[in-house]
């Protein structure tokens, strides 16, 4: 076991003195730090803050799609490469429209080396995780917005990777099929036991959804709240845990921080 | 609606061919017909036209816009592919396509004769470079044009590079190439008629010019009904193709 003092290297995701500049001379922005962060195992942080604040950008890092300017970027104590170790949802579903919804579940398990009649049984199953019942033969664009995002939640988690990285997933769906979303999320989670990484802009889902709440300050993103979220993560419903007077307390910390950071 | 207008094109045509009162000039619609039957029969000893029948005829045209479009469609491929991975490639070898692709078949036949004979040879090679270049252009747009966030999508959930260009960029590309595919069947079925100008018969297009030197014209119009109604059938083939094997065409 590793001690304490190498916690860092221990951890699901560890960021440290990270920043990130696009382009090069005058055209240089740095969007990103410096920033350090480290995510425990089992720990489902949310990543807040305007457009801009690099956020986005952070998450990129740690998917493996971008290195640092400078700093260092480890999951599970190693460089980040894609496709390896995390799960990836995006903005859009990105679900590609010429395999049926089974077969875009599938391919992280076909790209692992799963034979083909073990994906058969499993790729229902994850379906099902995510509350998507006999869809595996439909074709993608026949699904809602709110459906499509499901099945791409199921994609990612398919791979049985320790870390599910989500950016700003939820952005693009109308609102009550955002809260359901959430809702389902949460409870995902908490029943797979992953870490989590997940951005947004919208200070009522990092509440709703973290167990930590990280809100960046505007471009260049650096941290100017890092908070524990002291809610129970079972046993409530999710409007039992809306209703909570913490959860109000919470929700008006992390939204005044924001307002703060944004400047 | 379809099929009023047919008969009413059909009357037109009757009517035109009353006028003229030539049937040199223009044939009238049973005089056409009954040429169908004529060729596509034996009669008095004498088989079809020049010793073929309508249908032989059109069935040697069509396997030359089969095999030329064939060989076509795949140097288009290869060509397109390369061109829309290999930057450099691209930009010698763009304008040398769109060159040949602005050119006239008829223009470059007599030199495809010269080179090999007025045999089967030229004619294919008369369709299969007529039959390239829009099958290159789409390809290489297609190839080149891999959409950057579903091949993110696709490393993001452990796919290699082959991966990626099996699960991705060829089926992202297949609708573009398709339409291709399409447009150089078309372009092989006009070219056809140039490549039967010289010893086309057997031929539909060498029937008809055979046909037009001794002023038969309604065997010539009676070629030119078969070319057509032929070419409606097979890009409706296409189509149906398309529809089953491209699915998600149009879709995102």
């Amino acid at each position: 076991m590793s001690s304490p003092l190498e916690l860092g290297t221990d951890a699901a995701v560890h960021v440290e003195e990270v920043v990130h500049v696009y382009g090069t001379g005058v055209d240089a922005v740095t969007a990103l730090g410096p920033i350090s962060l480290d995510v425990p195992r089992g720990s489902f942080l949310v990543i807040v803050g305007a457009s801009g604040c690099g956020k986005s950008t952070l998450l990129r890092l740690i998917a493996g799609f971008e290195r640092p300017t400078a700093g260092v970027v480890r999951t599970a104590g190693a460089p980040p490469v894609p496709g390896a170790g995390a799960g990836i949802v995006f903005q859009q579903p990105r679900l590609f429209p010429w395999k049926s919804v089974g077969g875009n579940v599938g391919l992280a398990l076909r790209y692992a080396g799963v034979p083909r009649e073990e994906r058969a049984r499993r790729v229902p199953e994850l379906l099902e995780r995510v509350g998507l019942h006999n869809v595996a033969h439909r074709r993608t664009w026949q699904l809602s917005g709110g459906q499509q995002q499901r099945v791409a939640i199921a994609r990612a988690l398919a791979g049985d990777n320790p870390l599910l990285l989500l950016d700003e997933p939820f952005a693009a769906l109308d609102a009550l099929t955002r809260e359901r979303l959430q809702e389902d999320l949460r409870r995902v989670s908490e029943q797979t036991g992953r870490t989590s990484v997940f951005v947004t802009h919208s200070v009522e889902e990092a509440v709703f959804l973290g167990s930590r709440v990280v809100v960046l300050t505007s471009r260049p993103g650096q941290i100017a709240l890092d908070l524990d979220v002291p809610l129970p993560r079972t046993g409530l419903e999710p409007d039992e845990l809306r209703a909570l007077p913490e959860y109000a307390a919470l929700r008006a910390t992390v939204s005044h921080a924001v307002r703060d950071a944004a400047g | 609606m379809r099929v009023l207008a047919a008969a009413a094109l059909l009357g037109l045509w009757q009517l035109a061919a009353t006028a003229a009162a030539n049937p040199s000039f223009i044939p009238s619609p049973g005089a056409v017909w009954e040429q169908l039957l004529r060729l596509s029969t034996t009669h008095d000893g004498i088989r079809g036209y020049s010793g073929s029948l309508l249908i032989e005829h059109l069935g040697i045209s069509l396997r030359r816009i089969l095999i030329g479009s064939a060989i076509g469609v795949a140097g288009g491929l290869v060509v397109g592919a390369v061109l829309g991975t290999v930057p450099w490639i691209r930009v010698v070898a763009e304008p040398v396509i769109t060159f040949v692709r602005a050119l006239p078949p008829l223009a470059y036949f007599s030199l495809l004769i010269i080179w090999f004979g007025i045999d089967e040879t030229p004619k294919l090679w008369l369709l299969a470079i007529a039959a390239l270049p829009p099958v290159a252009v789409a390809t290489a747009a297609a190839v080149h044009g891999a959409p950057s966030d579903l091949v993110e999508a696709a490393r993001a959930l452990g796919a290699r590079r082959r991966d990626v260009i099996r699960d991705v960029v060829l089926p992202n590309a297949l609708p573009e190439i398709f339409t291709g595919v399409r447009l150089a069947v078309g372009i092989a079925y006009s070219s056809v008629v140039a490549a039967e100008t010289v010893n086309g018969v057997p031929g539909i297009g060498g029937m008809v010019r055979d046909a037009q030197r001794y002023l038969q014209t309604d065997v010539v119009v009676l070629g030119l009904l078969a070319i057509g109604l032929s070419g409606l059938l097979i890009d409706g083939l296409l189509r149906v193709t398309e529809k089953r094997l491209i699915p998600w065409r149009g879709r995102s």
